[in-house]
């Protein structure tokens, strides 16, 4: 007796939605006013770029405190005001603890678990809407306009757009959380906020400090642009060096900003994997001296 | 486990507290405090700023005011946007799927050229977009070409980085058998590795296309194609009403391209 193998289930509607996209894309791709003989242009252009900043002349090592941000005058170090990675490092720092703060309470009003219905929609709608605006519209819109020129504008702009990422974020934490702690708090007649500051907080807290170390990162990359339109930061250095031609010191900067990212990366890594995973990490370290603490831990 | 009636338990001693905490908070609080203020921060002045609200007034008055005779003249600058992003998206998530496979400890094929790829990749990733932008720029000319390019390297930098997490997570069960079955890297890695990280794949390539809306918005500032060139030369005239329309504008292009976004990645994940 044979079988008959049974249908194959239609794939009509996954290759028209595959032939929807490859034509978008195809339109796209050729409607854009991209000559062709200009890609071929883009390994040698690139070619000579990278040979004049890294290689002959190659970086201008003189350009280094500018490029970092600082001044030595009469022994006497000062960090300049220009721009200047500090300064980049600086504003992501502070737009990040903007964010944080206004995020952690709107995150918790948006989470549909611990808030009402129509509070919840509305703050989810207020950060999508956040979200929409890239940080340097936000800073040339409403920042530079308040605070005038300068980093503080763009320290408020990141910190505007980090709201709309972290509060979502936030959200999505806390309506993940399990329910037990939340009913054993309420149990023991806690008030709403004690509800919130003991039944939740504790369970979201590692992972909310987790993304605000890695929004920390992300600050940093969108920083960068800021100093093009006078908001602070590196970016001023490196529109200026590029747009003169002046590669040897466009190659100091950039080496300064791959450097320092790739530090803050590793470092915020390291502090991320410890938050998220620390506390067990250590007591499995020390299992071998203090039993007892381990089964604790286990439990 | 009962005690026999009668016993009054000590309450066990409380942990020492972890001295990590306290100094986190100071090294976070000093840290801030550095940044914020002279000599060595950014310059924050809390009563000058709150002075200064009044002065953005009249510049508000006009951000309010949108002049919507402008908008037809940002249609064109706005597809272009949307051109960029698309193209990019594609080429840069193909780019990044060989990348991330080489970046696993699961599927590289050596220690060297795991190491090798994941140096680059921290590199590719320590270049924010807007840098690229200007290297192309500086590359090639002002134009689109610049804005692809620039997007296509800021792809592949997070597509290659997210996937490769994930391939570290797979389930090695069928590379094994992939392996007793005879099959060599590539099929292993083809038919092993792919199906597994293939809805996550899809999923990082629709949300670095809502990132690239976005970003390609922004390269034009710098020469680099699309809406970003027009609202930054209507920022230096201080044109601020036109300002708003491209403002508003993109606000409405960027929300329904993620809602459509958001609502594919829900159907494919």
């Amino acid at each position: 007796m044979t079988v008959a193998r049974p249908e194959r289930p239609s794939s009509l509607k996954r290759h028209l939605a595959l032939l929807g996209a490859a034509l978008l894309v195809a339109w796209a791709a050729l409607t854009i006013g991209i000559d062709p003989a200009e890609i071929l242009e883009l390994p040698g252009g690139l070619g000579r770029l990278f040979y004049e900043m890294f290689l002959d002349p190659g970086p201008d090592w003189a350009y280094l405190d500018d490029a970092i941000g600082f001044t030595v005058e009469d022994g006497a170090f000062e960090l300049t005001t220009s721009g200047g990675m500090i300064q980049s490092l600086e504003i992501a720092w502070v737009g990040t603890v903007i964010g944080a703060i206004l995020s952690l309470p709107l995150g918790f009003f948006a989470a549909k678990n611990v808030s009402s219905g129509l509070v919840s929609n509305l703050i989810r709608q207020v950060l999508n809407a956040i979200r929409a605006f890239p940080e340097v519209v936000l800073a040339i819109a409403i920042f530079i306009p308040i605070a005038g020129l300068g980093p503080v504008a763009g320290a408020l702009a990141i910190g505007l757009h980090s709201v709309g990422t972290l509060g979502k974020l936030t959200a999505e934490v806390v309506e993940g959380i399990d329910p037990g702690p939340v009913e054993a708090a309420r149990a023991t007649g806690a008030r709403p906020l004690q509800v919130q500051r003991w039944g939740v907080l504790p369970q979201v807290l590692p992972e909310i400090i987790a993304f605000w170390l890695y929004r920390f990162e992300i600050n940093i990359r969108a920083a960068a642009i800021l100093g093009v339109v006078g908001a602070g930061g590196i970016g001023f250095q490196l529109q200026q060096t590029i747009a003169f031609h002046r590669y040897s010191l466009a190659g100091t900067a950039v080496i300064v900003v791959v450097v320092a990212t790739i530090l803050v990366d590793t470092l915020s890594g390291w502090l991320r994997r410890r938050i998220i995973e620390g506390a067990e990490a250590r007591v499995r370290g020390e299992v071998v001296e203090q039993p007892e603490i381990a089964d604790v831990a286990a439990a | 486990m009962s005690l026999p009636a009668g016993t009054a338990t000590a309450r066990p001693a409380k942990p020492r507290p972890s001295p990590v905490v306290p100094l986190g908070i100071v090294a976070f609080l000093v840290i801030t405090w550095a940044a914020l203020f002279e000599p060595f921060g950014i310059g924050l002045d809390i009563g000058a700023l709150a002075d200064s609200i009044t002065r953005g007034a009249g510049i508000f008055g006009e951000l309010l005011d949108p002049n919507w005779e402008f908008l037809p003249r940002t249609v064109d600058p706005m597809l272009e946007t949307f051109k960029i992003a698309v193209v990019a998206s594609v080429i840069g998530c193909a780019v990044a799927l060989p990348v991330a496979f080489l970046a696993s400890r699961v599927t590289a094929p050596n220690l060297a050229v795991f190491l090798a790829d994941r140096s680059l990749l921290s590199v590719v990733r320590a270049i924010p977009d807007f840098l690229y932008a200007l290297i192309f720029v500086a590359a090639v000319s002002i134009g689109p070409l610049a804005g692809v390019a620039a997007l296509v390297m800021f792809n592949i930098g997070v597509v290659a980085k997210l996937l490769s997490e994930t391939v570290d997570g797979v389930d090695t069960g069928p590379i094994e058998a992939a392996r007793a079955g005879g099959a060599n890297r590539m099929q292993t890695v083809r038919w092993s590795v792919l199906p597994q990280v293939l809805p996550n794949y899809v999923a990082y390539s629709l949300y670095t296309f809502e990132l690239n809306i976005r970003a390609s918005a922004v390269l034009g500032i710098v020469g680099a194609g699309g809406i970003g060139n027009l609202i930054f030369l209507q920022y230096r005239f201080f044109n601020w009403s036109n300002v708003s329309v491209i403002v508003v504008e993109l606000f409405v292009f960027v929300f329904i391209i993620e809602t459509i976004s958001i609502w594919l990645r829900r159907r494919l994940v």
